[in-house]
């Protein structure tokens, strides 16, 4: 295996400063600890980029993302037309101010609904070769996780997202490998496919950096090394 | 094999991503206007910048203005309201000690007696506040600047000849009005214009570089078209419509809408009924970009220019979380 550390960051777009306007000192710790969760990964030969999009797809190094889908123009990078999906523009956006922002880097978008098995699978692909490949995993908690939530509270999303919380900790790929995809979607959990691409790394060291849900939606961040 | 061993490789980028780390305060307020080469306006201790609105509370020390007929005359109330508007988001108040229309004549004695210990009281309790003063007559210009007044609000157009050098032996700045060549506290009669936006431009910019010669601060200087001063309606209208028109002249523009009657005429309405064309007036003058807004409810106004400097994006939202999270 030469999946030599990987970072978990969440990818809402009220992330990005320009998009919460005001709001932005709000998620100023949860920013630090991605950035921090990122900088981790500096010392990879390579770096891939993995979040949840509408299907399965492979970006390149220059590939375009930004926010002006989310109300910020102003906020893009890469070359081109911005096409990575929001897991991924989160992902590049966050990488281009940290220490790994000069590593070659590819993205891959998994779709919501791909089997364990399928996700497992592209982690086994990627982790195949020699080179020390560092992997920055995109996912999100549920969406349900309050009254306020953007979808309306589930009394499973809690336990669900503390489930998950524990096994990114103690980087515990059984547990994250076995998560209910029928369950994850019920709770509007982003993160389950990317998280079981991650699964299919062992033998790293966990650490939960950020574990909180400050709008109603489950956010991770970890590394494991 | 999907990707490994990817001969891409990493492309050096050209992001334009914000590339400082977090933790910086939001950014709220003045960004350059750099279309229309509007510059700082610098009054008293205050600097508003361009896209930055100045909202002046008026707070009257006359027992007959139109509006509130007297109800700050009482010197403990307009420290009263004072205190009110500086809490509710007013960056200048304008103290008038003669009721604008006609009325019972004011003598400088007794505009003096209302206004000049009033400014020097204002100035204790509130140091940033800009102190304007409406008056006409230079001789009050002169004792309120000494007793602290930042601009004088010289509503009648320079009928004082004097009024520009009072401003500037004080360090005051100066508001240059339009009143269609009318003389203090006397109505319009069959006003006409050729272009009255046109007239404005001339007399109000003619004032302005006249009051620039007098050593008034060039950027302590603003134009009102002084809406219903010697217009009917439909004239105030036009000033309100084609309002972008003073501000490409490059001096900041005060706008003076509140309650006025061209409101009250076009809506059918008595003064007591005219708090929302007002603000109706008001934002498009804000749209059009007006810097400077006297007005009686400060709350409201407040509030609505706040939502149009983000709307022409001169300042952000306060937070924006729905949907985002």
């Amino acid at each position: 295996m030469s999946v030599v550390a990987a970072a978990v960051c969440p990818h809402p777009p009220v992330l990005v400063p320009e998009v919460a306007t005001g709001a932005a000192p709000e998620l100023d710790d949860l920013r630090a600890a991605c950035l921090t969760a990122i900088d981790r990964l500096a010392d990879a030969d390579r770096l891939v980029v993995v979040g949840s999009g509408s299907s399965r797809g492979q970006y390149d190094a220059s590939a375009g993302g930004g926010f002006a889908p989310y109300g910020a123009p102003g906020v893009r990078f890469g070359t081109g037309d911005p096409v990575l999906p929001l897991s991924l523009a989160i992902g590049g956006w966050l990488l281009e101010q940290t220490k790994a922002a000069g590593l070659p880097r590819v993205y891959l978008s998994v779709a919501p609904d791909e089997a364990p098995a399928d996700c497992l699978a592209l982690g086994q692909e990627i982790a195949h070769g020699n080179d020390r490949i560092a992997l920055l995993v995109m996912g999100d908690g549920s969406a349900r996780r309050s009254e306020h939530s953007p979808v309306h509270l589930h009394p499973r999303s809690e336990i669900f997202d503390n489930t998950v919380a524990s096994a990114l900790a103690v980087a515990d790929a059984t547990t994250l490998a076995a998560l209910d995809p029928d369950l994850a979607t019920e709770l509007h959990a982003a993160g389950r496919a990317p998280w079981q691409v991650l699964a299919a790394t062992s033998d790293l060291t966990g650490e939960l950096l950020y574990h909180a849900a400050p709008y109603g939606v489950g956010y991770f961040v970890a590394t494991w090394t | 094999m999907l990707l490994v061993g990817d001969p891409i490789g990493y492309v050096a980028q050209s992001s334009r991503v914000d590339r400082a780390r977090w933790g910086r305060t939001a950014r709220v307020g003045v960004v350059a206007d750099e279309l229309t080469g509007q510059g700082v306006l610098r009054l008293g201790r205050r600097e508003f910048g361009p896209g930055e609105f100045a909202l002046m509370a008026i707070v009257n020390r006359t027992p007959d203005s139109f509006y509130d007929r007297g109800a700050t005359y009482a010197t403990d109330k307009a420290y009263d309201a004072i205190a009110r508007a500086v809490e509710h988001g007013a960056d200048l108040v304008d103290i008038g000690g003669v009721k604008a229309g006609y009325g019972e004549p004011v003598s400088e004695a007794e505009e003096l007696r209302r206004t000049v210990d009033f400014v020097a009281g204002i100035r204790a309790r509130h140091p940033d506040l800009v102190i304007s003063v409406d008056t006409y007559r230079s001789g009050v210009a002169r004792q309120v600047g000494a007793a602290g007044a930042d601009l004088i609000n010289d509503t009648w157009a320079g009928a004082d000849p004097e009024m520009a050098a009072a401003a500037a032996e004080t360090g005051a700045g100066l508001v240059c009005s339009h009143v269609g060549g009318l003389t203090p506290r006397t109505d319009p009669h069959r006003m006409a214009y050729d272009d009255v936006v046109a007239d404005v431009i001339r007399t109000t910019t003619a004032l302005a570089e006249k009051a620039v010669a007098a050593g008034v601060r060039q950027d302590a200087i603003v134009i009102d078209p002084t809406h219903d001063f010697g217009k009917n309606t439909l004239q105030s209208l036009e000033l309100t419509r084609r309002l972008d028109e003073l501000v490409a002249t490059g001096w900041p523009v005060l706008v003076a809408v509140s309650n006025k009657d061209f409101i009250g005429e076009t809506l059918d309405l008595p003064p007591g009924q005219r708090g929302n064309g007002t603000l109706a007036a008001l934002s498009v003058s804000a749209w059009l970009g007006a810097r400077v807004f006297r007005v009686h409810d400060v709350p409201a106004a407040r509030q609505a220019l706040d939502l149009i400097a983000v709307l022409r994006g001169s300042a952000q939202p306060a937070g924006t979380r729905r949907s985002l999270a």
